[in-house]
Formats: structure tokens, C-alpha cells, sequence
């Protein structure tokens, strides 16, 4: 028995070691270790006929050989099956082709930052506007309280059509446009094209822009840090460094620059921070009180704070651009990656 | 804005306080800082140098060789220069050293001698123009120090970008009184004042003519000067911030403007006739005028002129004349410290193209307070360093004289506009600080009295900007603002291009972006009339090329580019959609029509970047862009005003659209959409050589649609049956017609009708076409027989084959 026994286990060896994939494992199974007649069965019943002194070491040895082949069985099923996940292109379905699908289009980058700051600001109760792109002297300078001849007017590279008719600098011109129709609390945005005379490696003659302006009673310097600074945590991360700093712009008083800390180097100094770990990123200030009495509101009733972004910057920002003469080529390549 | 830290330190002491962190505090200031950098880096590997013996070079004339003590060693070193000689103290490079200009010193031989170094001149160290020999240095000087510290050279340049509301910041003296103001440093001036000129005992005049545009003018004459080189201390600081010496008294000049912010001029008095200065515009007969420059400059009658008894002299505020301007020779000065309007300036300087510092601090507005001070400072360096004797007398006119401005000063509105506490105590320190005078008046509030140098001063919000800048923006709370709800207002336009877009990127095509302004020849391209509504542009006076010169009336051109440049790149396979603004101009000076257009176009394969395993060989054509004007209209639920929006052959076909491939969705009589193939010579225009189809439609028109309500209707209990037709009708009728014809039967039984198959060609007879249309019929309140099916089924089936004069193809009931 004990020869029948390491004959079997031999032939059983074997007989495994050539099965090569699924549809071999149960006829295996079923003449070696199958309940009724599989061949280790029928050896080990035999087990009562073999004299007694002999049956602890035969027993032993007919289950550590059961045991051999039964685990040596396991395996090889696990193998096949792992083989079989692993290699699709095995049968009659071939999984490794790609899906068929029909592809769907994108919106531009700078559409789709323009409306995540919209959708930013809805959530706050913000209305959105939009102007005329061809905009009057009026409306874009005089109203914002930049005369002629104005120094501020350099800030401003300007496209003329007319005289008193010129495109847009900033979208601006719809504060006034909106404070001369209505009566506080405002709450706004204008997103829009604007346009300026300038056009090298980091300007281009038209970008997107989105002003803001939010006018009530008891309105602060203060509640313009809080509204910016949680507008800017939403769109980078909630972690963000943000600092305010002096500046001019004649339609607010006191007027803020407002600057991120990088969030390429995590202001540790690069290139397009300038190595300082800060970058420009928005304008504001509280609305000067002589755009507040050009619009018939008295600036001791009410206050309010306004501020205008750069749409394009924050997508060089928030996706890497390195180049911004890309945003209006329409390649592909460019569109497609967003 | 750029100055020293060397400089600004004689106005205020800035020990003990970094570049960096001064950068940062005048940054946080409002004075942004663009740059701070260290002077003279490369050469702290500069020593100064004993010449201990000079010989001949045994193998060249020119050279000599030359021991020279290092302080640490003696070494020979090869020189050229003329002026070397025993006992000179001078500068070495030496071997490992580079200098500013890039060049890197090594030990070499030079005509067979050896070489340790070189001894440098002032132009090699990058220190001046002077090139005649080399340095000669102080012979106090010890061997073996660094030259910066020789030549008290550590020194840093910081350039602020100085807003156009801070004209007092455009000196030294502005920067140190904010300086002064946020260290509690005292401020000290090199001149704080000025004696009173008597006018009569000055041997020459001034009249102001135009006394709102010169609101002061001060000015004396100095004789016994000799023109000269300024010493190098002078020349340091200029050449620091950009400024190249000239000669003593014009850089003396140029200095006092850089430490004061007063830009003086100084003429050559001998040519300022009869000794009569005159501020007015030009006479009729004063049309051109030569200024210092060399330039001839065309006048207009009402730029300011500083004249003599003759004619002009100074284009006033803006540049000096050639004619009176300081040269070698030069022996009696007329120093002129005046101040001027800054919208005339700014003006002049603009129509003359000749921004200048003076016209930049002019422009912003010069403290006419400082003119004499300032005056007295050039005077007294004239005195110093040109040997200048200064004459008796003077003349000051000031027709601009203004009292101070006092403004009241709310403290509960300062802390009300910043949101934060603050006491009457603490605004009056900050406003002190930096030069304004502050009285408590109680329940009045306080009483500000404004320092004339600041001009951007005139209300009470500016001295709360003012408080809120040295407050510190970072130290103001962060608060969110309490305001009453309310629901904002919708832009429904905003609302619609939010869905269109949102169809057409469903459907696979990428948004693009176009500048508004394009290249008038775009509407030749695409064939428009003389005529065309479209032709009504918007000019720009001002474009920046022939290629952005109009406002555009019509987006396919720009989408056409944007094909072409995509065919160029290797990716022919595209569909593009562009929602914006076109611009029709109506009248002159006045806004034109803005109107929101979409255009979209599809080309080469039908679904770009989709796995061509799959899809390969599939061509876009006309029927991808019908499908999106379906899709549009579906996903909208648009309906006409008073029918079902329908299309039909365009009537009146667009120049730009290839031959019977026109065809518009119409509400009855108005165009809503319009869709075709672009013809070949509009292509060609636009350098395309493959097939595009295009879609143009106006999204104001198309907002003006009724909206399908949506409305439930019950799930049907009862099963449908299909039917199927193939008919053969002649080959000219419209296919879709027969789908029309069905749909028109209005019998309440047919649900839907379907056209599954268009096939002409073998076996079918010429002329001759098959069309199948699966008709589906259910009954909503029963099951159909068969019977009842199959009689409407044959009539509808009789009534196409009347309406077409068509036949059954086969048998497929």
C-alpha cells in the first residue's frame, strides 16, 4: 500500500503539472480526490485492511499525501485564475481593446475659471452683469472718478473707437452702470473681455476679467479682507496665504493689492513669483466716496468695497500655463488638456 | 523710484534694519518694491593695490612690469596702462577673480613675462566711463583691502513702483519721511530751509504770464562757475539709479531732484537774453523749438514755455533748450526751481513724446513748498563742488500760493471704514507720524492739518487710507459682511449660453475663444457685398495690427483660423464652437449693437480623438452639424411662437456657404439658425483645403423662443406596433418630406415615424430611390388588432404613394 500509495502521489504530480488551464481542474479533482472512486479514496478505504500496527504510519502518510495534492490542487486553481484575470486577451472576448465611446467636448480653461469665481460668488449671494465691451469714455473713466489727463489713465492702455467711445480697459464701468439703476444692498460681479493696447509674452491685447463690488450700510475695510479671503481660499486651497497691501486705483479709497503665496513653490521663491513668495493676484478697495455721489448715494449712508481679478492669471495659476499667447490660438492640443 | 540705502540713510538712519526688511515694510506701505539690489557685487574680489616699482617690458614697448605689494605678498604683474607709476595705490585684480564685465583674470605670461593680475581702470570695474589709465586711488589707503570697502561701495539700489497718487515719494526725502514715520527715527535734511530772495536786488526778471499753470517759479543766478566732472561720491549715487553724470552742475541738478523731488533746471545765463525769463505759451510765430536733445519740436499754442526776451527757451517742466543749456563753457548759471500745472505738463510731454523725470514728478505734483529749499541745496553743492559764487538777491514768485488744508477727521468713521476700534489718540499718532498736524476737538473730532507734499490728501477718506496703510492692512480684522438676503437676479442670456454651451460640448465639440477684433479682409474671404449688414464695422483708431483692427461682425472667420492653424499642427479632425459677442455700428460716436452669436464647425474625421478602431473612416459631413441644431432645440425644448420650429432650404444663400448646401431652422418667417458647408473659395480664403461644416445662430433670437413646458404625459399601458415601408419614389423628392408627410396624417394611433434606410443604385431603376420608414402605432386605451393596424397602415401607405408618385418597393408588411 505504501508503494501504491507514493505511485499515485508521483502520478498525481504529474497529471497536475500538465493541466495548463481551467477546463483540466475538475477532471483532476474528480479522479484523484473525488469522494466516489477518486483515487485516493479508494487507497485510503483500503486502510482497514492493512494490519493494525501498520495503520498510524500508513494513515499518516495516505493523509499527508492527500494533503500534498489537495493543497498542490488549490494552488494550481489559483494560478489559472490569476492567469486568466492577468491575460486578457485569453478567450473569445478580448478586454484590452479600449471602450467605445463618443467624445465630448470641453470648454475653454478660461470659461471654465470664469465659472468656478461666478459660481464662487453665487454662493454668496453675488448677482452676475455683464456691459457692453464697447464702453463710453463716461462709463469706464470719468464715472470711476479718472478724469482726462488723469496719470492713472497710464495704467490703462486704452483701444479708441471715437473720442468718448473706447473698448473696456476693466469691467469696471458696470458699478456705475448698476449703482445708477439701484438702490443698496448690491451685491455683483461683472465677468467680461476686456482689452488694452499691449501685447508681449505676458500680455494679450484682450483677457477676461471679473469685477466685483458689494455696497450697504456699515461695510468695511474689514469685510473686504473676510469676502477675499474666503473667495480665494475656495478657489486655491483653504490653507492659502493671503496678505493685503496699499495701492491706488482712483475709483477705491483705501485701495488693496491683494497677494497669494505662491502656490507654485509654496513660497519658497521661484520664477514666477519673483522669488518673493508672493503673487499678485486681485485689486481692491472700498468704493471711493466720489463714485458713491456720481451715482446719487451718499457715501456717509452707505459703503461698499470693490475689486476686479484677472481671469487668465488664475488658470496659469491654478493649471500651470506658462505661456498666455496659448489661451487665444484655440489649438487643440492646448484645449483639450482641461 | 530707485535711491541708496547709502543715500536714504543722510535723510534718516536705517541701522540695524535689513534691505529685505526694509523692502518689505515700504512694500507693505504701498511703496511696492520691484527690486533691491546689492551695487558693485562683483567686485568685493577687487583689492586695492601698491605699485612698488615699475621697469620696462624687456619684450614690448607699451608694457611695463610692475612689482606690486598685494598686502599680503609682492607679485609682479604686466601693466599697459600710461599713468602706472612707483607709488601709485590702485585696484588689482587677481588671478580667479571675474570681473562685472564677465572677463575671468588668470595667471598668464605676457610677452614671455609672467603676470599676476591685472591692475584695473574704472571702466573694467564697471565704477565709471573712464578708461585713460588705470584707477587712482587715495594713498592713505592700505594694500590688500576690498575695494567696496575702499571705496565705501556696500551699498544696495531699491527701486519702488511708485502709484501715480504718491508724488512725495518720488524723492529720497519722501521715502525717509515713511522711513522716519514707521521706525520713530528722527528725519534730518541736508537743507531744511531757505533765506528769503529779494527780488529787487536780483540783476534779472520773471514774469509768470500764465500764473494757473506756473504756480511758482524761483530761480537765482551763480557766476564764477567751472564746469567739471562731479566728484565721485556725486557720480556714485547717479549712476546707482540709472542716471548718467554729465558734468557738475547738471548733475547737481538731477541729484537735489532725486533727493528732493523738485526737478531744477539750470541755464546758461549769458544766454538768457536781456535777463528776462518769461512763463507763457508760444506766440503764433513760435512754432518749432529745439530742445537740448537736439531735436527740432513742433509747439501748440498752449504748451507751457519758459522764455526769454525773445523767444523760448525751456519747453516748461519738460526739457531744456539746446540753445541755453549748460556746456564746458559755461561760466554764469540761472538756476531755476519751479513748479507747474500737472495736467499741462502731463499733456505737453505726451503730445511731444518726451516723458522725462522732471515731467514725471511735474505730472504727479511737485510741493511747490519745496522749490526754494531745493533751490538752496543746488545752490550751496554749486558753491561746493563748481567754485560757484551765488549772486545777491533772487526772485520767488508764487501767484499759486494756497493755505493749508484742514480737514475734519471722524474718528468713529475711520473705525466704522476699517471695522475695527481705534482711539482718537492712536489716529492722531499715526497721522503725525509721517508729517500730518493733528488736533483733538473733542466731539468735533479731530483737525487735520495736510503737509503740502501731499496733494493726494484733499479728503477725509484719504487720511483713512492713509491711517489704514500704517495700521497695517494685515493687522485690520477679517470680518464677513451682514447683509440681508436676497435672490440674485438672473442673466438669462448668461443662463442660455451656460446650456448651449453645455449642448455643444456634450456633442463633442471644444469651446474656443477669439479676439474681438480681427482683420477687416476676413469678410472678403467670405464674400460679403459692399452692402452687408455685416459690413458695418467698428474702426479702432488705435489698433495694434492691420490683423486686429475691427470690432468683428461675424465669429465663423475666427473659427476658420483657428481650423487652419489646427490643419497646420497636424490635427484635422476638429469640432469648434465659439459663443461671443459680434458689434454692428449703427451711427457715428455711439456704442454699436453687441450681439451673442454661436458659431460652431465640424471637419475631418466625424468624432475627433474617438478610437478610429471603432470609428475610422467616418467623415464628418453636413448631417453632424444638422444634428447639433437638433440637439440644440431637444435639449432646450424650443418651440416656435406660434408653430413647431421647422427647417428649410436657405432662401437667401450666404456667399460664404458651397452651392445647395444651405438650410436654416425657421420659427415661420425668421431665421433662428443656419447651417452649411463653407465654399470652396471661402476656404481657400481662409487656407483650408478640406470640408467644413458650419453652424451660425443668433443666441439673443434664440432666447427670444418659446420653451416647451414640461409637461407628463402617462406611461402607455397598451403595446405598440411596428410597421415598416419602403417605398420607390423619383429621385428629386426630399426624403424627408415623406417623414413629414406621415407625421402629418394626424392620426391620434401613429406615436412615431422613423426613416431607417435611403438607397439608390442597382437593382433599383434610375431615377428611382427606396426609402424605408418604420411607422409606430398605439392605442392609449387599447390593445390594436392587427385589422385596425393594418387599415390605417395602408392608408397612410396609399396616400405617400399619391402625394410622391411613389410604389411599393417589395412586400414588407
Amino acid at each position: 500500500m505504501e508503494s501504491e500509495l507514493n505511485r499515485l502521489r508521483e502520478e498525481a504530480l504529474s497529471a497536475l503539472a500538465e493541466i495548463t488551464d481551467s477546463t483540466g481542474l475538475e477532471p483532476f479533482r474528480v479522479r484523484y480526490l473525488g469522494r466516489k472512486g477518486g483515487s485516493l479514496t479508494t487507497v485510503m478505504r483500503k486502510l482497514a485492511e492493512v494490519p493494525k500496527e501498520e495503520r498510524p504510519r500508513l494513515g499518516a502518510l495516505a493523509n499527508s499525501v492527500k494533503k500534498e495534492i489537495t493543497s498542490l490542487f488549490e494552488k494550481k486553481k489559483q494560478e489559472l485564475a490569476d492567469a486568466r484575470d492577468a491575460g486578457p486577451a485569453v478567450g473569445n472576448l478580448d478586454r484590452s481593446l479600449p471602450g467605445r465611446y463618443l467624445p465630448v467636448g470641453k470648454l475653454h480653461p478660461v470659461t471654465q475659471v470664469m465659472e468656478e469665481i461666478c459660481s464662487i460668488f453665487e454662493g454668496l449671494g453675488f448677482a452676475i452683469a455683464e456691459g457692453p465691451d464697447v464702453e463710453t469714455d463716461h462709463y469706464n473713466f470719468e464715472a470711476l472718478n479718472i478724469p482726462k489727463h488723469h496719470p492713472a489713465r497710464d495704467m490703462h492702455d486704452t483701444f479708441y473707437v471715437s473720442d468718448s467711445i473706447l473698448l473696456r480697459t476693466h469691467t469696471s464701468p458696470m458699478q456705475a452702470r448698476i449703482m445708477e439703476n439701484q438702490e443698496p444692498p448690491l451685491r455683483y460681479i461683472a465677468p467680461g473681455k476686456v482689452y488694452r493696447c499691449d501685447s508681449d509674452i505676458t500680455h494679450t491685447p484682450m483677457f477676461v476679467q471679473v469685477e466685483g463690488f458689494l455696497v450697504d450700510r456699515q461695510v468695511s475695510f474689514a469685510d473686504l479682507k473676510g469676502v477675499l479671503t474666503s473667495f480665494l481660499r475656495r478657489m486655491f486651497s483653504k490653507d492659502l496665504a493671503v496678505r493685503f497691501r496699499p495701492s491706488f486705483f482712483p475709483f477705491t479709497e483705501p485701495s488693496a493689492e491683494v497677494d497669494i503665496g505662491c502656490v507654485i513653490c509654496g513660497g519658497k521663491g521661484c520664477r514666477v513669483c519673483k522669488r518673493t513668495g508672493w503673487i499678485e493676484i486681485l485689486g481692491s478697495g472700498l468704493i471711493d466716496p466720489e463714485v458713491m455721489k456720481m451715482v446719487g448715494y451718499d457715501p456717509d449712508e452707505y459703503s461698499g468695497f470693490a475689486f476686479g481679478l484677472g481671469v487668465e492669471r488664475i488658470a496659469m495659476l491654478k493649471y500651470g500655463i506658462d505661456d498666455i499667447r496659448l489661451y487665444y490660438e484655440n489649438d487643440l492640443r492646448f484645449l483639450s488638456q482641461f | 523710484m530707485k535711491f541708496t540705502l547709502s543715500w536714504l540713510s543722510t535723510f534718516v538712519s536705517v541701522d540695524n534694519i535689513t534691505p529685505e526688511q526694509l523692502a518689505d515694510k515700504l512694500t507693505m506701505l504701498g511703496l511696492e518694491v520691484e527690486a533691491v539690489t546689492p551695487l558693485y557685487q562683483g567686485l568685493d574680489q577687487i583689492i586695492t593695490a601698491k605699485v612698488l616699482s615699475v621697469a620696462k617690458h624687456p619684450n614690448a614697448d607699451r608694457l611695463t612690469l610692475c612689482q606690486v605689494d598685494t598686502g599680503e605678498e609682492t607679485v609682479q604683474i604686466v601693466c599697459g596702462a600710461p599713468n602706472v607709476r612707483e607709488g601709485l595705490t590702485t585696484a588689482l585684480a587677481r588671478p580667479g577673480t571675474r570681473l562685472p564685465d564677465g572677463m575671468k583674470i588668470k595667471k598668464a605670461k605676457v610677452r614671455g613675462e609672467q603676470s599676476l593680475g591685472m591692475l584695473c581702470s574704472a571702466r573694467e570695474l564697471g565704477l565709471s566711463e573712464d578708461h585713460s589709465g588705470i584707477m587712482e586711488l587715495d594713498e592713505s589707503l592700505a594694500a590688500g583691502i576690498p575695494l567696496t570697502r575702499a571705496l565705501e561701495l556696500e551699498d544696495t539700489m531699491i527701486e519702488v513702483d511708485l502709484t501715480p497718487n504718491r508724488p512725495d515719494c518720488a524723492s529720497v526725502l519722501g521715502i525717509a519721511r515713511e522711513v522716519a514715520g514707521f521706525t520713530g527715527r528722527s528725519l534730518r535734511m541736508p537743507v531744511s530751509a531757505a533765506p528769503p530772495l529779494d527780488s529787487a536786488k536780483a540783476d534779472f526778471s520773471v514774469t509768470i504770464e500764465e500764473p494757473s499753470l506756473c504756480p511758482r517759479y524761483a530761480a537765482r543766478r551763480l557766476t564764477n562757475v567751472t564746469i567739471a566732472p562731479s566728484p565721485w561720491w556725486l557720480q556714485r549715487q547717479l549712476l546707482a539709479v540709472g542716471m548718467r553724470p554729465i558734468n557738475n552742475i547738471v548733475d547737481i541738478t538731477n541729484f537735489v531732484m532725486l533727493e528732493y523731488g523738485q526737478p531744477l533746471h539750470a541755464f546758461d545765463f549769458t544766454k538768457i537774453r536781456e535777463g528776462k525769463i518769461v512763463v507763457r505759451c508760444p506766440k503764433d510765430d513760435e512754432t518749432e523749438f529745439e530742445t537740448l536733445d537736439g531735436t527740432s519740436r513742433r509747439l501748440q499754442p498752449d504748451m507751457l514755455m519758459i522764455c526769454d526776451s525773445r523767444g523760448p527757451v525751456a519747453v516748461a517742466g519738460v526739457m531744456g533748450g539746446l540753445h541755453s543749456e549748460v556746456t564746458d563753457g559755461t561760466t554764469e548759471v540761472l538756476l531755476e526751481s519751479a513748479c507747474f500745472d500737472p495736467v499741462s505738463i502731463r499733456r505737453t510731454a505726451r503730445r511731444l513724446n518726451l516723458p522725462s523725470e522732471a515731467s514725471y514728478r511735474f505730472e504727479r505734483g511737485v510741493d511747490p513748498e519745496i522749490s526754494p529749499v531745493a533751490m538752496e541745496r543746488a545752490v550751496q553743492l554749486m558753491i561746493e563742488l563748481a567754485g560757484a559764487t551765488v549772486c545777491e538777491g533772487g526772485v520767488d514768485e508764487y501767484p499759486g500760493r494756497r493755505e493749508q488744508l484742514t480737514l475734519k477727521l471722524r474718528p468713529a468713521r475711520v473705525c466704522s471704514l476699517l471695522g475695527m476700534e481705534l482711539s482718537p489718540r492712536q489716529i492722531g499718532d499715526y497721522l503725525e507720524s509721517i508729517g500730518f498736524t493733528v488736533t483733538d476737538n473733542g466731539k468735533e473730532g479731530l483737525e487735520v492739518v495736510v503737509p503740502s507734499f501731499r496733494p493726494d490728501v484733499e479728503r477725509e477718506v484719504d487720511l483713512v487710507e492713509e491711517i489704514a496703510r500704517l495700521v497695517g492692512y494685515n493687522d485690520i480684522p477679517t470680518t464677513m459682511p451682514l447683509i440681508r438676503m436676497d435672490y440674485p437676479v438672473r442673466d438669462e442670456l448668461r443662463e442660455l449660453r451656460k446650456e448651449v454651451c453645455s449642448v455643444c460640448t456634450g456633442q463633442g465639440f471644444y469651446e474656443a475663444i477669439n479676439y474681438s477684433f480681427v482683420d477687416e479682409r476676413h469678410l472678403d474671404r467670405m464674400g460679403l457685398d459692399r452692402d452687408d449688414y455685416r459690413r458695418r464695422l467698428t474702426r479702432l483708431l488705435n489698433p495694434l495690427t492691420e490683423e486686429q483692427a475691427v470690432m468683428r461682425s461675424m465669429l465663423l472667420p475666427g473659427l476658420l483660423e483657428n481650423v487652419c492653424r489646427n490643419i497646420n499642427y497636424q490635427q484635422p479632425d476638429l469640432r469648434l464652437f465659439e459663443v461671443g459677442k459680434v458689434f454692428f455700428q449703427h451711427g457715428k460716436d455711439e456704442q454699436p449693437e453687441e450681439r451673442y452669436q454661436l458659431c460652431a464647425v465640424c471637419t475631418g474625421a466625424r468624432y475627433p480623438g474617438a478610437a478610429p478602431i471603432y470609428f475610422s473612416g467616418q467623415q464628418a459631413d453636413f448631417f453632424d452639424i444638422k444634428g447639433l441644431v437638433t440637439a440644440l432645440v431637444e435639449s432646450l425644448h424650443l418651440t416656435g411662437k406660434e408653430q413647431a420650429l421647422e427647417f428649410v432650404v436657405t432662401k437667401q444663400e450666404q456667399p460664404y456657404v458651397a452651392p445647395a448646401t444651405g438650410l436654416s431652422l425657421v420659427d415661420g418667417n425668421n431665421e433662428i439658425a443656419r447651417i452649411g458647408q463653407v465654399s470652396d473659395e471661402a476656404l481657400r480664403g481662409m487656407g483650408i483645403k478640406q470640408p467644413v461644416y458650419f453652424l451660425e445662430c443668433d443666441l439673443q433670437d434664440l432666447g427670444e423662443l418659446p420653451r416647451l413646458r414640461k409637461q407628463f404625459v402617462p406611461i402607455p399601458k397598451y403595446p405598440m406596433v411596428k410597421r415598416d415601408i419602403a417605398l420607390l419614389v423619383p429621385e428629386q423628392v426630399p426624403a424627408g418630406e415623406l417623414l413629414r408627410a406621415v407625421k402629418g396624417q394626424r392620426t391620434e394611433l401613429v406615436e412615431s415615424v422613423d426613416m431607417f434606410d435611403v438607397y439608390s443604385g442597382k437593382p433599383i431603376e434610375p431615377g428611382m430611390k427606396s426609402v424605408a420608414l418604420s411607422v409606430t402605432y398605439r392605442s392609449p386605451k387599447k390593445t390594436l388588432d392587427d385589422v385596425t393596424v393594418d387599415k390605417i397602415h395602408e392608408k397612410i401607405v396609399q396616400y405617400l404613394m399619391t402625394e410622391f408618385g411613389g410604389r411599393y418597393r417589395e412586400g414588407t408588411e
